[in-house]
């Protein structure tokens, strides 16, 4: 009888830690889906600025077409992305092919001073401040997520019940995100 | 600690200062109707508590008055909502709290708001004009990190709810000492009167212990949480010995909100007499810059240099 009583508390334990941990799956899942939402919507604004920048050169400096080729191709590129790797190596590619054009554009000194151009390129700058300040969130939530399900007790029940691990947000084949440290005193 | 075990901590820390503010305004209240009158305890609850909910309803609004925290127009120090953006989108926040000035000239700042989405921060000018971005960054993440963790809801709590306490006890405290009492001399003798009297001194001091215990060790916290998110222990270090050489306290400083800063507004709290150990910090709103500032080395493995770096602050750097 007790022996029964002591198997039903080691069941019951065993479901309730189940739970728990199953619970902080989901959160972790749905921290990583917010963070990757917030790194979609800036560079979703990011290509959005693209045209515009594009244009605004475009009336000083006309025949540099292969850099507006280049750009318009980066930008394609990102919004084609569907993975994180993906566009984060889009994003690099806009990067690269944003600076040349901003090269071209610095011989141009009326181009530089209009009004326009200097809020594109603010607006620009602006979104490339948010797009790394996302990814540093985004890539935080990963780490914890795919440390959850690598680890027991996640990794006994993380794949059957459809956990996978999540990609970062970064070009380089072995993300290279620091370990979090926990810096508080005393806990 | 990780952030949910600081959001459940506080959950519960909250509920308790809800149950303790509960237990002493039921104590006052009793109080009063056991020394004067049954109507006069009844009046005083009833009236507290309509205080509490319109203080609480009414918090940001308060906050932001005691403080003398201005809303900003949009276009104006556009940078400013940049950084505090930057910093809420590398936190994790879903919405970017507002931003407000207080104009003076000591640098400081605090967060305040019930909800992550009604919160705001504030910073001085004087903030803006001391501290370069990556300093400011620093503060603001501090902030932002009392809004995650959910310190910003127990702190305005506190602070309603010890107005409350202090309001009524000194009402009551009032009303006693000044023809309150009958001519009778009450009901229960001078026994009553003496309990009553501690009871009503009493009631004031312990609101303020309340609201010093919980102010102190959060402030380690939110700086570990701030490097943590800006991943950069060594600004927030900068920061905070910024603000430790730094020889001015904001002037309008209420005493009332003063555990909502980043520094202690009132005093320096490295200028209080050494003597009386552990009483002496008693009372202070917040540990000493110096010893945030080590708990800073200490985790992230560095010194900060003998000097600060000669950087321009802030709003040197707008156009």
């Amino acid at each position: 009888m007790l022996a029964l009583w002591i198997a039903l508390g080691v069941v019951a334990l065993l479901l309730v830690l189940f739970v728990l941990g199953y619970n902080r799956l989901v959160r972790l899942r749905q921290e990583t889906n917010t963070g990757w939402s917030n790194i979609d919507v800036q560079l979703q604004r990011r290509a959005d600025l693209i045209p515009n920048l594009v244009e605004a050169v475009k009336g000083y400096a006309a025949h540099e077409r292969g850099v507006f080729e280049s750009v318009t191709e980066a930008r394609s590129a990102l919004l084609r992305a569907a993975t994180p790797r993906q566009a984060a190596e889009a994003n690099e590619q806009v990067t690269a092919a944003l600076g040349r054009l901003l090269a071209v554009a610095e011989a141009y000194p009326e181009l530089k001073a209009s009004q326009t151009f200097l809020r594109l390129q603010d607006e620009l700058t602006d979104t490339e401040d948010k797009i790394s300040a996302a990814r540093r969130y985004y890539n935080a939530t990963v780490m914890r997520f795919n440390t959850a399900i690598q680890s027991v007790p996640g990794v006994l029940y993380a794949r059957p019940l459809g956990f996978r691990e999540r990609e970062f947000f970064s070009a380089e084949e072995a993300d290279r995100v620091l370990p979090q440290v926990d810096l508080a005193p005393g806990s | 600690m990780t952030l949910q075990e600081q959001i459940r901590a506080n959950r519960l820390r909250t509920g308790v200062l809800l149950l303790g503010f509960a237990l002493v305004i039921v104590a006052l209240a009793t109080l009063l109707a056991t020394v004067l009158d049954v109507w006069v305890g009844a009046f005083a609850l009833a009236g507290a508590l309509v205080y509490a909910l319109f203080g609480v309803l009414g918090s940001t609004g308060m906050i932001a008055s005691m403080t003398g925290a201005e809303e900003l127009p949009p276009e104006q120090l556009r940078s400013l909502r940049r950084v505090v953006e930057n910093v809420a989108i590398a936190a994790g926040l879903e919405r970017t709290p507002d931003v407000r000035v207080v104009r003076d000239s000591a640098p400081n700042a605090f967060a305040t708001g019930l909800t992550p989405a009604k919160s705001f921060v504030g910073v001085t000018t004087g903030l803006l004009e001391t501290m370069p971005r990556r300093e400011l960054e620093a503060v603001v993440a501090h902030e932002i990190a009392h809004v995650r963790n959910r310190d910003t809801r127990l702190m305005t709590l506190a602070v309603v709810f010890a107005g409350v306490i202090a309001l009524v006890a000194d009402i009551a405290f009032r009303t006693m000492a000044y023809g309150g009492g009958r001519r009778d001399g009450g009901r229960g003798g001078p026994i009553v009167i003496v309990l009553a009297v501690i009871g009503f001194l009493l009631a004031p001091i312990a609101a303020t212990l309340l609201r010093l215990a919980l102010s102190r060790r959060r402030e380690y916290l939110a700086d570990a949480t701030a490097a943590e998110i800006l991943n950069d222990p060594e600004a927030m270090a900068l920061a905070l010995r910024r603000l430790e050489l730094d020889p001015t306290t904001v002037r309008h400083a209420d005493a009332s909100v003063a555990h909502l800063w980043i520094e202690s507004p009132t005093h320096r709290v490295e200028d209080a007499p050494s003597g009386g150990s552990a009483l002496a910090g008693l009372f202070d709103t917040h540990p000493p810059l110096a010893a945030r500032i080590a708990a800073l080395e200490e985790a992230g493995g560095f010194r900060l240099p003998d000097g600060l770096p000669d950087e321009a602050p802030f709003i040197a750097t707008l156009a």
